[in-house]
């Protein structure tokens, strides 16, 4: 069967201009280990391809199991310009849940 | 009638409740956080990046409008019960008119008899009419996201507020106001204020001020962090359509636990505060505001009891020496037209239908900065960027949504009347097209800086009379 990241865990997404930051909350201890090691910025460009057109970064919050990362270029110009029907990425967050993951 | 809560640990503490997260939100949420649980303050974000922009349009069409309007059937519906249980409201729905929506609560609290309430205005965030004499100092506004310098927008920017701290919050309930209309203070600031004033924290106090900001963090978004949008259990989610808001008790080495409205649907739990803490972050252990750098890399989140979650370990570090400005810019318009085809051969007559616009568009010269098409259903959230158009010959049905970003309304208009001709003069089979839709005008954010010794913020109270 598929391991995606939404077996190992949920998440949230929103806007701060032209950013879109995604957060993880992992399910337990060993599914925030296996993100972490898996869940990388270019594994997250290769899933997202031309969605997000700048640079990601991660940042752990360890005590929470969460991971967040920061996805500039990823709006098409901001919220407030944007075309796209998500302008918020309030789902953006939900493509990662999609992303398959090598279950070890 | 300034209760101090002391906890069973001997501390200072004030409680706090979430009145509202956007221009829009439930008025609901509040009614019953008011009868039912025993706050000191009502805190209410009405703000978001766009709405400044909103707001400035309106208050260039009339002098008396510009802020968010929300907060009269608010007040309306909060303010007797807050007034007979000494429940303060911090809000910012002053927008960019702070005066003229403290005019309109101050009629209100006459109409509801309420006389002898303090309402206190803080101003000072407004920089629209300095921008010019700011850049002759010397000030760039540089972007902060792409490097540029603001002459290229100068003739187009439609507002510039500077988000500000908690300061004139303080001063106000220092003065005893009841209730506190703001403009453009940051989202934290609205809970920082009370904090300060109740905990007695000094505004260099950056261990505290950080540990609040962490805390504020988690609950100025409302019903985001007792249940609503829960990806981690949203079917066992209870009654969601009357969901509690965050009623929090911060104790005076801050931390705080955080819970909601008696009685109330949602839930609080370390997984629904923790997809609030991680939404709009960057770096989580540089969480920047205007009264202190936060540090939430190091939260901790416990389950202290049903709908209880202990927040603590929340760092601060001292306040960036620059505030942060949201300008906004005029930035064209959306047309926008949607249209269905259904089986047989859906996709064909979509693709058809498409490219029938298309033509018709150029015919009439229709200019266009950037174009999208999305099929509702099937790739609408994503683009063709991840998710290819559909190609299955079966379809029963399928949405193409057509939006384009142009220079003028004019153009912006021709979408949608240059796709009224698809229901029969186009490929068999249209429907859903719709009634004309309004255009909608962009506003572009830029976001940039400037020294915080530029800003003086101002306050002043008032007492309702007869």
């Amino acid at each position: 069967m598929t391991l995606r990241v939404w077996d190992l865990a949920h998440g949230r997404s929103g806007d701060k201009g032209d950013i879109c930051n995604i957060g993880l909350i992992a399910r337990d201890d060993a599914a925030y280990t296996t993100l972490c090691q898996q869940v990388t910025p270019e594994r997250m460009h290769q899933h997202f391809g031309d969605m997000i057109k700048g640079d990601i970064e991660r940042y752990e919050l360890p005590n929470i199991r969460a991971l967040n990362f920061v996805c500039k270029g990823a709006l098409d110009g901001g919220g407030t310009l944007s075309l796209r029907s998500d302008h918020l990425g309030k789902v953006m967050y939900t493509w990662l849940l999609r992303m398959e993951l090598d279950d070890e | 009638m300034n209760r101090v809560h002391q906890g069973e640990t001997g501390m200072k503490s004030v409680k706090l409740g979430t009145g509202l997260a956007f221009w829009g939100d439930a008025l609901r949420p509040a009614i019953d956080m008011v009868e039912r649980a025993d706050i000191q303050y009502l805190c209410c974000d009405h703000l978001a990046e766009l709405t400044m922009s909103i707001l400035n349009k309106q208050k260039a069409r009339k002098s008396d409008l510009g802020y968010t309007t929300d907060i009269i059937p608010f007040l309306r519906g909060v303010l007797p019960k807050c007034h007979e249980r000494g429940i303060k409201i911090i809000s910012n729905a002053g927008g960019s008119n702070p005066e003229a929506c403290t005019e309109q609560v101050m009629e209100l609290c006459r109409e509801l008899g309420l006389h002898g309430m303090k309402v206190a205005t803080v101003t000072g965030d407004d920089i629209l009419d300095r921008i010019d004499d700011l850049l002759a100092d010397g000030e760039e506004f540089i972007n902060t996201d792409t490097g540029q310098k603001m002459a290229e927008i100068r003739d187009k920017v439609t507002h510039a507020n500077v988000y500000i701290g908690c300061d004139g919050i303080v001063e106000a309930l220092e003065q005893g106001a009841d209730i506190v209309i703001c403009g453009r203070v940051t989202d934290a600031a609205l809970y920082l204020g009370p904090m300060r004033h109740e905990l007695g924290w000094a505004a260099d106090d950056w261990q505290s001020l950080g540990a609040g900001t962490g805390v504020a963090h988690c609950i100025e978004c409302g019903g985001q962090a007792t249940g609503g949008l829960y990806s981690g259990g949203w079917h066992d989610m209870p009654r969601l359509a009357s969901l509690g808001y965050p009623v929090t008790t911060v104790t005076e080495n801050g931390e705080a636990i955080l819970s909601k409205t008696p009685q109330s649907g949602g839930a609080v739990t370390v997984g629904t505060v923790s997809e609030q803490l991680v939404y709009e972050v960057l770096d989580p252990a540089n969480y920047l505001t205007a009264d202190v750098v936060a540090d939430v890399s190091q939260i901790k989140l416990d389950q202290v009891g049903p709908d209880q979650v202990h927040i603590h370990n929340v760092k601060g570090k001292p306040a960036p020496a620059t505030l942060k400005v949201n300008m906004g810019y005029r930035a064209g318009f959306v047309g926008e037209a949607q249209f269905t085809y259904t089986w047989p051969d859906a996709v064909k007559k979509a693709k058809a239908g498409l490219e029938f616009l298309n033509e018709r568009l150029e015919q009439v010269d229709f200019q266009a900065e950037d174009t999208r098409v999305e099929y509702v259903g099937h790739n609408s959230m994503w683009g063709p960027e991840v998710v290819d158009p559909p190609d299955d010959p079966d379809l029963q049905e399928i949405v193409v949504r057509f939006a384009a970003r142009c220079p003028t309304k004019e153009e912006a208009r021709k979408v949608f009347t240059e796709s009224v001709p698809l229901y029969n003069n186009g490929p068999a089979g249209a429907s859903g097209i719709g009634t004309r839709p309004p255009i909608k005008e962009l506003y572009g954010i830029w976001p940039c800086l400037i020294p915080r010794e530029l800003i003086t913020i101002k306050t002043t109270v008032r007492e309702v009379q007869p």
